[in-house]
């Protein structure tokens, strides 16, 4: 099933603008893995990611003409779109009913999810492979403005600490993430 | 503005991780159409996110089950309000369908009509020879009920048949009258009348008491094997004349072709 054919991105973009069936398959085939993975990461529950993986594909298809190749690469656009999807379920009513009655971690003492799509064992990979690599006080900074989707001033109030001190540490800590992808 | 600085802050990941306020965004965005190194630093951390993503998902295998769902979405997305583009897709198909409707519809209308009007010819002719037949049906059985009408002439026990003798003018005329005293019918049998010029008839009349009593007229050639004459209720002999056309009120007794006399009377 996957589409042998590979396109530049920009044949590909190309050809999406035009809705062409392919290039969305193969669109589909070649990153399907990596949104679904920080979808995963974030909401932490297969079945519900499986929805959202499907959403922000629908979402891709019909947004795709929005998409300025000036400002980011298509993976960037398609991981903020997958990033943002993942967010905003997490925060939506029915997903906080539904977890209600389960144990949730605190978000200070456990920020890093426990159990998470365990059978696909992508705990460890993408962002937050890298994320493992940071010390603790800068891993739950960033974890808790990227995977859960706080704002600085959240996270001071959350943590307790001076929105200075945020803003420091997760920037260091970015700066470290471009080091460690080199 | 220092650039390195800039890029040295870690705006380049804020941006691309989606982690920017919105006005730190647009500033940056601004910055990028002045400064390509900073274009430069945003595209090489894109690259690398990117890569460092697919290279440890690639093993990731979703069920077959999601593309398919999402491909059916792709396919029906007419009913997910999609922008403009998806209906020109569909446009693309439309036309088509709509021709081949047109045409199909021109050929079976087209069918329709020829079949209607063999039908509608068919019916006019089978209509046209069923009325002839029927004329000639109704033709038959006239000429069938007269010839029935005159056998009855000649069985009916009340008929007198009278043989009519030529006279010494014309010897070899002859004719038979079948007279029904009963009910007055007079019919008469032409065997042999001699042709006469058109202007001329041949004339029967009844004898009454020594006087005669018009009969009607004939022409040598008959159509018809039995002649129906004018009725008398008596008669003593029957004559035959020759006169002018269409018969005299008394006979030129000079040119009476044949004599018959009745039994009955003598």
């Amino acid at each position: 099933m996957p589409t042998t054919k590979t396109y530049t991105e920009q044949q590909l973009v190309s050809l999406l603008k035009t809705r062409d069936n392919q290039a969305f398959g193969y669109l589909y085939d070649h990153y399907s893995g990596a949104l679904y993975t920080i979808i995963v990461q974030i909401l932490s529950d297969v079945e519900l990611a499986n929805d959202v993986l499907q959403e922000v594909f629908i979402n891709i298809w019909r947004k795709i003409d929005s998409y300025d190749h000036n400002k980011g690469r298509l993976f960037t656009w398609m991981l903020n779109i997958a990033r943002n999807a993942s967010i905003d379920t997490l925060r939506s009513k029915t997903y906080q009913n539904d977890r209600k009655n389960q144990p949730m971690p605190g978000m200070v003492d456990e920020p890093m999810m426990p159990g998470q799509a365990s059978h696909l064992n992508i705990d460890n990979i993408g962002f937050r492979k890298v994320l493992s690599q940071l010390k603790d006080d800068q891993r739950i900074l960033i974890d808790l403005a990227y995977f859960k989707g706080y704002t600085h001033e959240e996270i001071a109030t959350i943590q307790q600490i001076p929105l200075g001190t945020v803003k420091t540490r997760i920037r260091n800590a970015l700066i470290q993430l471009r080091e460690f992808l080199k | 503005m220092n650039i390195k600085e800039y890029i040295d802050s870690g705006i380049v990941e804020y941006v691309v991780l989606g982690l920017a306020k919105p006005q730190d965004r647009a500033e940056f965005e601004q910055l990028c159409i002045t400064y390509p190194e900073l274009v430069q630093a945003r595209e090489a951390f894109e690259a690398k996110l990117e890569d460092f993503y697919i290279q440890q998902t690639s093993t990731i295998v979703l069920p077959a089950e999601l593309r398919l769902r999402f491909t059916e979405a792709m396919e029906n997305s007419s009913i997910n309000q999609t922008p403009t583009k998806v209906f020109a897709m569909e446009n693309s198909n439309r036309p088509r369908r709509t021709n081949w409707l047109a045409v199909a519809s021109v050929i079976l209308l087209i069918a329709c009509a020829y079949f209607a009007y063999q039908f509608y010819s068919q019916n006019e002719t089978l209509k046209k020879a069923n009325a002839e037949l029927q004329q000639k049906a109704d033709s038959t059985d006239a000429i069938l009920q007269q010839i029935i009408a005159e056998q009855k002439v000649f069985k009916d026990s009340n008929v007198t048949v009278v043989s009519m003798e030529g006279t010494k003018v014309a010897p070899r005329s002859s004719a038979n009258v079948y007279w029904d005293s009963t009910n007055s019918s007079v019919f008469l049998v032409v065997k042999n009348m001699p042709k006469l010029p058109s202007d001329q008839q041949y004339q029967l009349w009844a004898l009454i008491d020594g006087k005669p009593k018009d009969l009607g007229v004939f022409d040598s050639e008959q159509e018809k094997l039995i002649l129906k004459m004018k009725g008398t209720q008596k008669a003593e002999a029957f004559a035959i004349t020759i006169e002018k056309k269409g018969g005299n009120p008394s006979p030129t007794l000079e040119k009476m072709q044949s004599l018959g006399k009745t039994k009955a009377p003598l």
